[in-house]
């Protein structure tokens, strides 16, 4: 996928591209918004990663701009304020995702990778890892040619997982990703031990190689 | 006691004494003036008496007229009278009646004899004059008391209206809320001095409390984004192939301080944005509907930490945020759980306009004023100590009564609509 990433702060920046770049992901960055505005007038991305903001500009006026120009690209914010009404602008204004800095790279990932499968209009709504398939309008998963019944919560892992595969994913990271911030899990992380037991264990049952690795200390890795 | 009320009897009791003063006075004075001058007319009857028996060598006629009796007697020889003065009575005979005098005892000598002469005036008119005066120097003094209280009681308290006018909104003054001080115009450059300090004081608290509040607001943002380096940086860190679990641990403990930071801040942005009343998306809200979806989403951590719940719905309609009623029951269901023991119970009430959320937890009461300060946490706790401060000042924007309490082991929160 294409992505351009319009963040002022050189720190963040090298890191969100250092975490997407990679096999057939092409990133592209802006520091500035009159950089963002000159890029999006020239190229079209699968998703823009849009910091509010800016040095020289607000985040949201390039919104603005994006949708006079007609313009499909997917637009995920990513901002410090952590203010409704922002939140709800930006998605009047055509976003389509809002999240709020600080975040982790996994959760920015996987937001991206889901916006990106909505954008994609060819019908695209499959994700394909190795001998598992999902099917994430029918929200069907399958090992080979058998179905597996996965919980929500299961499911939303799984998905997670692929959108990150091959990095290694914090415990409060999927806590986050799973039960939203409202709760407050920083004395539970290991709550979610469960979930990617049951986890393991349908796909493992249903013949696919077990792809989920635990990283001591820190949490886990999906890969092959 | 009020200024005016004091003022005025210091007023009264000072008037009071130095026109009783002042009258006594008035009343010797004269009294003396008056005295003087019927003796001069006593000095006058008795030349005339000592140049008639000079002239003529005989003693005038015993006369006894118009407030005024001359009496003689021989004197004994070796017998002398002192020239003198003195009061006495005087008989009226037109009043008959007796009425008070003035006599000069004089001696005349006549040939070989001498005589004592007695000459006395009656001193009525005088006395009549002095009570005259006296009458009418007290009608003065309750004219002059009454007239006092008057003007103090109605000029005063005239006067002091611009005083009481701004002691009122001073009173009522209220850093949160913007309403500038509204004032009276007045003539006293005092009032008007007290008038401008105390806009201009207001102002600077004001401004001082809104770059307090600013400042709270700004650092909160600014130190989003470097947390958000720091957590990118870790991300990216932990892909290293060759990090040992040794590290490893040590990064996940570097998660939790960052994670803990962030989620400080956002409670004290939060805060800052109910104080400052920014948070207006207001709808209706079922209380009891959004409550039973939060003990679906809690479920889990009731489960994982074995807690009982036990609870009683009935529907309650609130108009508020959904924003902060959300935040709202987090906080009081977190808390219930946070601060819950092994195999414990919370039990939740909704009656109408009454929620209640109690939880079992440690055996000893919390106390009930400093529970919803800032930063009031047990030592022991892993919060950031603003949940409760958080939902205490979303009650106080919707006017709702939050208290602790602590019964029969539990420790029970309520909330009133």
């Amino acid at each position: 996928m294409k992505i351009l990433l319009v963040e002022d702060e050189t720190a963040l920046r090298d890191s969100i591209i250092a975490y997407f770049t990679e096999e057939g992901n092409i990133c592209e960055t802006a520091e500035d918004y009159a950089a963002a505005l000159t890029k999006i007038n020239i190229y079209n991305y699968d998703c823009i990663v849009l910091d509010l903001t800016l040095p020289d500009g607000d985040g949201m006026e390039l919104l603005r701009k994006l949708k006079q120009m007609h313009k499909t690209d997917g637009v995920l914010i990513i901002s410090a304020r952590h203010s409704l009404d922002d939140k709800l602008s930006g998605l009047n204004l055509g976003a389509d995702d809002y999240l709020v800095k600080p975040f982790h790279l996994s959760e920015l990932k996987a937001r991206v990778s889901a916006i990106v499968r909505r954008k994609s209009f060819d019908g695209n709504n499959l994700i394909v890892f190795h001998e598992i398939n999902i099917d994430t309008l029918a929200m069907r998963t399958t090992v080979g040619e058998t179905n597996i019944n996965l919980t929500k919560k299961e499911y939303d892992l799984l998905v997670y997982f692929i959108a990150n595969q091959r990095k290694v994913i914090t415990k409060s990271a999927l806590a986050e990703h799973l039960w939203g911030d409202e709760i407050d899990l920083s004395d539970h992380f290991d709550f979610i031990y469960t979930h990617i037991k049951n986890l393991r264990k349908k796909l493992v049952e249903a013949g696919c190689n077990d792809y989920i690795k635990s990283m001591y200390g820190v949490g886990y890795k999906f890969s092959s | 006691m009020r200024l005016a009320q004091k003022y005025n009897r210091v007023n009264l009791f000072t008037s009071l004494i130095i026109l009783v003063l002042s009258g006594a006075i008035y009343y010797f004075a004269i009294h003396y003036i008056l005295t003087n001058k019927l003796d001069n007319d006593l000095k006058i009857e008795e030349e005339e008496i000592l140049a008639s028996v000079r002239e003529y060598h005989k003693l005038p006629l015993p006369s006894d007229f118009k407030d005024q009796k001359v009496t003689y007697h021989e004197l004994k020889k070796g017998d002398t009278t002192d020239r003198g003065f003195s009061n006495t009575w005087y008989y009226n005979p037109e009043e008959k009646e007796t009425e008070p005098g003035r006599s000069l005892n004089t001696s005349v000598k006549l040939g070989e004899k001498d005589y004592a002469v007695t000459i006395t005036k009656s001193s009525l008119e005088a006395e009549d004059l002095v009570r005259l005066i006296f009458l009418i120097t007290l009608g003065i003094i309750v004219l002059l008391l009454i007239s006092l209280t008057v003007v103090n009681r109605f000029v005063l308290s005239s006067l002091w209206r611009p005083f009481y006018e701004m002691l009122k909104q001073l009173k009522a003054f209220n850093l949160a809320d913007k309403n500038e001080f509204s004032v009276q115009h007045t003539q006293i450059d005092e009032f008007q001095e007290l008038n401008q300090s105390v806009i201009s004081m207001s102002s600077r608290v004001r401004q001082d409390y809104k770059e307090l509040k600013s400042f709270t607001d700004n650092a909160s943002h600014e130190m989003m984004t470097p947390l958000a380096v720091i957590n990118s940086k870790l991300d990216t860190l932990i892909q290293t192939e060759s990090l040992t679990d040794k590290q490893g641990e040590l990064i996940e403990d570097v998660y939790l301080a960052v994670n803990k930071l962030s989620r400080l801040n956002q409670s004290l942005l939060l805060l800052a944005k109910i104080e400052n009343n920014l948070i207006k998306d207001e709808e209706d809200i079922a209380l009891d509907v959004l409550l039973a979806q939060k003990l679906r989403q809690f479920n889990e951590l009731f489960i994982a930490n074995e807690i009982e719940v036990e609870k009683y719905l009935e529907p309650q309609q609130l108009h508020m945020s959904k924003y902060l009623a959300d935040i709202l029951l987090n906080n009081l269901i977190n808390n219930a759980i946070r601060h819950n023991k092994q195999h414990g119970k919370i039990k939740i009430a909704l009656q109408t306009g009454l929620l209640t959320i109690s939880n079992t937890g440690s055996q000893k009461a919390l106390n009930g004023h400093s529970v919803f300060e800032r930063f009031y946490k047990d030592a022991s706790s892993e919060g950031t100590g603003l949940g409760l401060a958080i939902t205490s000042q979303i009650c106080n924007l919707y006017q709702y009564k939050l208290s602790y309490s602590y019964q029969a082991e539990h420790h029970i929160f309520s909330l009133k609509f």
